[in-house]
């Protein structure tokens, strides 16, 4: 005779429940956004997380069910969601299987054009100070393959690279021979305001696999007004530039990227409307890096994180807008996060992780043959700040710079995971360290994030994230689109 | 005894000019408040005003100042200073006895995740 | 029309005593004498009984509804089996069971069916409120070793096979043993073994599933909510939910492959959107995700009241529960679940499932253009049919 029991017999008493890691932010008087150790989230009220904590929860209470879905709670003998959030983990911090992807060769520092928030100064046309050499060329290129990655990317800036074409020409020859022989495999980019596009250099990039990136900030006078040039044609250059590298290489082989000036940020619609007029697929919205001239001319504090927010709400509402109406367009910023936000999928975005990208992420090999950690962190040294520099071409190798005393502190310090504020914020999981710009503003690696405007924004762009998800249908459609791909 | 935040010098471009002080005391029982809840809050609300906690008989007693308006220019009132750092505090407390219940399985996770069991597990083929 | 599938023989003579229990290949009458001693040639008619004594057969299996008559058209000494026209659907390279003295015998495989399962063991350690299978505690050991003895007789074209139960692994060295075999006598045969996983949280046993280095070999292992007490309330055993997700998480981790099924009633039902997000969030990366339609049959017949549910008042959420597998790159398909019961965007995740021998069809659907892509109704248990059944024109 078959015998069933009843679902009250199948229920665990709460002296057998334990609680999960979680972290939380306070939303409105008794709303809470809650957060567990792998960056799921749900929303409680004030009871709620009171009763969560204390265990004050029963099988069919409706809050047990939500808090056990979302891994807040487990038997206290259980062990599947314990291994589950490891394994969890371990592929949300798979990213670090992957040493160094990212390669930067600053081929030269000379540049025509003036722009005012460039840490570049403007050079001369001298070619012998300005450029790098083939010897420190080859020398970095070594040091690039030994990282351990087993796909690489070597990204070309300057400057303007294309003004020393020949020396990309000889690297990405040299790159592909030894390619072939290791196994690892390479992708190049040329980082290039394509003033200097020619016929040449697109016929290099198409039969080389070159993808090319370019700077777009807007509309021509806006545009124009960030990038003074002999001639005030920046922007008629970057497009006809634009067009010409798609019709050679295919659309999906260039890219532009935009910096937001005090000037952008009320014009973000046409900023996206002429992104959407010369066929790019998406744009990605950034602030102003601090450093350089931003700081010289003072351009990095006309706008505090609340305005920046203001415009890229501002933006994001118009891409979702356009896709609504039938155009496939991405705010890759936004894509980035919410593949954080919705997949464990480690993404190869070097500039917003913890451990932080710097050196483990990317690796900068200046002109000169100096290295440093970050990008940004060769802009400090331009205004005279060496913290970031971590060695020489000729006087070190991988190992060594990787794992320089420098570098290892500048990565410690700023781990989120154990940082004041940071480790019990609730978009830990999602966000990253920011050591260069910390310094920069602050003077520690680390930051007070409360003073952070990083801080501010990354939380500004995840609520705002979070709040169209669970308010807007189609929108969420659109978004979580953008993290399956 | 009195207790001072250490304050770090701030290499930031912008510098501060704008407005008067106010000033609010907030005060707890130190036998049921904890003390690293304090500065935590303290902490995070750093941005708004800076805080000093000195240790009275039995109190911990909070002296906030803050600037009469904040850096976008709306104004702050002692009130809503004085709310919002409770509540801060509140959910310090609450952060507290997270950890204090979840310390050691959170560690279980991590050694799962990155420990030497991990590393025993082979890849999938 | 269910397919009859077990019986008793009309007659069976001429084993020898040593086995109780003996394994039938079916062959032609025409090709001439048997092939190896499990092959039985099969006669339907007296005509047929002469050409197969002439040839010098001695196993021989008649389907009639009169066995001993045919039996009697010629002198004869060697093995016999009798059956029923009930069972004419056998065939050439089809095989049976059966059990000499008491003439109990089963249909253990047939070769032109796309629906072969073995049964491993009426043994369970759950004891799901829907079992199709209703389990028993008995020593149903002989089971495995009929497998064994049949596997070699099996056509080696055969696509895939299906190991089903009760729990298979409720032997697990036996039974694991028995996988091996499968390896080698079908290595073109896809295996598909139905589980409630549980064994798998014992690292040993999954280090055995692992080392049989199996070409194409699936566990289907049932999870029905993302919360403990619900899945262990529908499977009736507590720490079930533990043991079947660790079980999961330790197949992927050694690279085996793992299909999720989520059986639909009232009890899994209501949350099943949440069960969908939880496994897209927690699980992404099984192979395969099988969203299945009741069965009226063993105990769900017994627990109707707590299980039945109208597909249709689930529908919308089963079309969200799809989507969002299929958004985190889920292969996922919806089993047993009429077209006109489901939306339009699952119809493309939706499989022809039902076994052949329990699949039927019911008089609306003659005028349906979905009929040739639909999966039908089970013919088995006692079907019960949505509201939204209608003819799609």
């Amino acid at each position: 005779m078959a015998r069933f029991q009843g679902a009250d017999a199948f229920g665990a008493p709460s002296d057998e429940l334990s609680l999960l890691p979680f972290n939380f932010e306070r939303t409105g008087t008794e709303q809470f956004l809650v957060s567990n150790m792998v960056g799921d989230f749900l929303r409680l009220t004030e009871d709620e997380i009171d009763r969560l904590i204390d265990l004050r929860l029963n099988p069919g209470d409706g809050l047990y069910e939500k808090a056990y879905a979302s891994h807040l709670i487990t038997g206290r003998n259980q062990m599947a969601q314990r291994q589950v959030l490891a394994m969890r983990l371990r592929s949300r911090m798979s990213f670090l299987r992957q040493v160094t992807p990212l390669h930067i060769f600053v081929v030269t520092l000379r540049c025509e054009h003036s722009c005012p928030y460039c840490q570049v100064s403007r050079q001369s046309t001298d070619r012998s100070r300005f450029d790098m050499s083939e010897q420190i060329a080859e020398r970095a290129l070594n040091i690039a393959f030994d990282s351990q990655a087993a796909r690489i990317k070597i990204e070309f800036q300057g400057g303007e690279p294309l003004l020393n074409f020949e020396l990309i020409k000889t690297i990405v020859s040299a790159a592909k021979l030894k390619s072939g022989a290791t196994g690892k495999a390479v992708d190049f980019v040329i980082a290039s305001n394509l003033a200097l596009l020619d016929d040449t250099v697109l016929a290099f990039c198409k039969s080389h696999g070159v993808l090319l990136s370019t700077s777009l900030d807007g509309p021509a006078d806006l545009h124009n007004k960030n990038r003074p040039r002999p001639g005030n044609n920046s922007h008629e250059l970057a497009v006809s530039g634009i067009r010409r590298a798609k019709e050679a290489l295919g659309p999906d082989r260039v890219g532009a990227l935009m910096t937001t000036t005090e000037a952008s940020l009320d014009r973000v619609d046409e900023i996206i409307d002429e992104y959407l007029r010369l066929g790019l697929d998406g744009i990605f919205l950034r602030p102003l890096s601090p450093f350089g001239f931003a700081i010289k001319t003072k351009q990095f504090q006309r706008y505090d994180a609340q305005n920046w927010l203001a415009f890229y709400e501002r933006g994001l509402r118009r891409v979702l807008e356009i896709n609504r109406q039938g155009t496939p367009f991405r705010e890759f910023y936004a894509a980035l996060i919410l593949t954080r936000m919705l997949t464990d999928k480690p993404i190869g975005y070097v500039d917003l992780r913890s451990p932080a990208g710097v050196g483990i992420g990317a690796l900068v090999y200046n002109y000169d043959g100096s290295v440093f950690a970050s990008d940004e962190g060769r802009m400090l040294a331009e205004m005279g700040d060496n913290a970031f520099r971590l060695g020489h071409v000729n006087d070190n190798d991988y190992r060594s710079l990787v794992l320089s005393d420098r570098l290892i502190d500048s990565i410690s310090n700023s781990l989120t995971q154990c940082a004041p504020e940071c480790s019990t914020c609730v978009f830990e999981s999602h966000c990253g360290a920011d050591p260069v710009y910390h310094h920069a503003t602050q003077g520690d690696d680390l930051g007070i994030k409360p003073l952070s405007e990083f801080c501010a924004r990354q939380k500004g762009i995840m609520h705002l994230l979070l709040d169209i998800l669970a308010k807007s249908p189609d929108d969420a459609a659109i978004l979580r689109r953008w993290a399956a791909a | 005894m009195r207790l001072t935040l250490p304050m770090l010098r701030m290499h930031q471009a912008v510098t501060d000019q704008r407005g008067a002080l106010i000033e609010v005391t907030v005060d707890f029982d130190s036998s049921i408040q904890s003390l690293n809840a304090l500065e935590a809050a303290a902490y995070r609300i750093i941005g708004i005003a800076t805080c000093e906690i000195e240790k009275g008989v039995d109190r911990f007693i909070c002296h906030l100042t803050a600037r009469k308006t904040s850096s976008r220019g709306e104004p702050l009132d002692a009130d809503a200073l004085k709310v919002k750092f409770l509540y801060l505090v509140t959910d310090e407390n609450l952060r507290l006895r997270i950890a204090d219940k979840t310390e050691g399985v959170r560690n279980v996770i991590l050694a799962l995740a990155f420990g030497s069991l991990a590393a025993s597990q082979k890849d999938p083929p | 029309m269910t397919l009859p599938l077990f019986g008793t023989a009309a007659l069976c003579q001429g084993f020898d005593s040593a086995h109780a229990r003996s394994v039938v290949r079916l062959q032609s009458s025409g090709l001439g004498a048997a092939r190896n001693e499990s092959d039985f040639v099969i006669v339907r008619t007296p005509e047929e009984m002469r050409r197969v004594v002439a040839q010098g057969n001695n196993s021989i299996f008649i389907i009639n509804d009169s066995p001993n008559d045919i039996l009697s058209t010629e002198a004869f000494s060697g093995r016999a089996i009798g059956l029923s026209s009930q069972f004419a659907y056998l065939a050439e390279g089809d095989v049976i069971g059966i059990h000499n003295p008491s003439r109990k015998f089963r249909t253990l495989f047939r070769r032109n069916s796309r629906h072969n399962s073995f049964l491993v063991t009426e043994r369970c350690n759950n004891y799901c409120l829907m079992c199709s299978q209703p389990p028993k505690d008995i020593d149903d050991h002989w089971i495995l070793d009929e497998i064994r003895r049949s596997l070699p007789l099996l056509d080696k074209a055969t696509p895939t096979l299906t190991f089903t139960g009760g729990e298979p692994l409720s032997d697990w060295t036996d039974f694991i043993s028995v996988l091996a075999e499968c390896r080698d006598q079908l290595p073109r045969t896809a295996v598909q073994v139905l589980t409630n996983g549980r064994a798998f949280s014992r690292s040993e046993i999954v280090d055995a599933w692992r080392e049989l280095n199996h070409p194409s070999l699936i566990a289907a292992i049932p999870v029905y909510s993302a919360v403990d007490h619900v899945h262990d309330y529908v499977v009736q055993a507590k720490g079930a939910f533990d043991e079947t997700i660790l079980g999961i998480l330790k197949l992927k981790d050694r690279g085996q492959r793992v299909e999720v099924r989520i059986v639909l009633h009232a009890q899994t039902a209501p949350a099943l959107l949440q069960t969908c997000r939880w496994l897209a969030r927690n699980l992404p990366f099984v192979d395969h995700v099988a969203l299945m339609g009741l069965e009226n049959t063993g105990f769900a017949i017994a627990n109707e009241d707590l299980l039945w549910i109208d597909p249709v008042d689930y529908r919308d959420d089963l079309a969200a529960g799809v989507d969002t597998l299929s958004a985190a790159g889920v292969n996922v398909s919806v089993y047993n679940l009429q077209r006109c019961v489901l939306h339009r965007s699952v119809w493309p995740h939706a499989v022809q499932s039902i076994s052949d021998w329990k699949n039927g069809y019911v008089k609306d659907c003659n005028s349906c253009t979905e009929k040739p892509r639909c999966s039908g109704f089970f013919t088995s248990g006692r079907p019960r049919q949505s509201r939204g059944i209608a003819a799609i024109l």
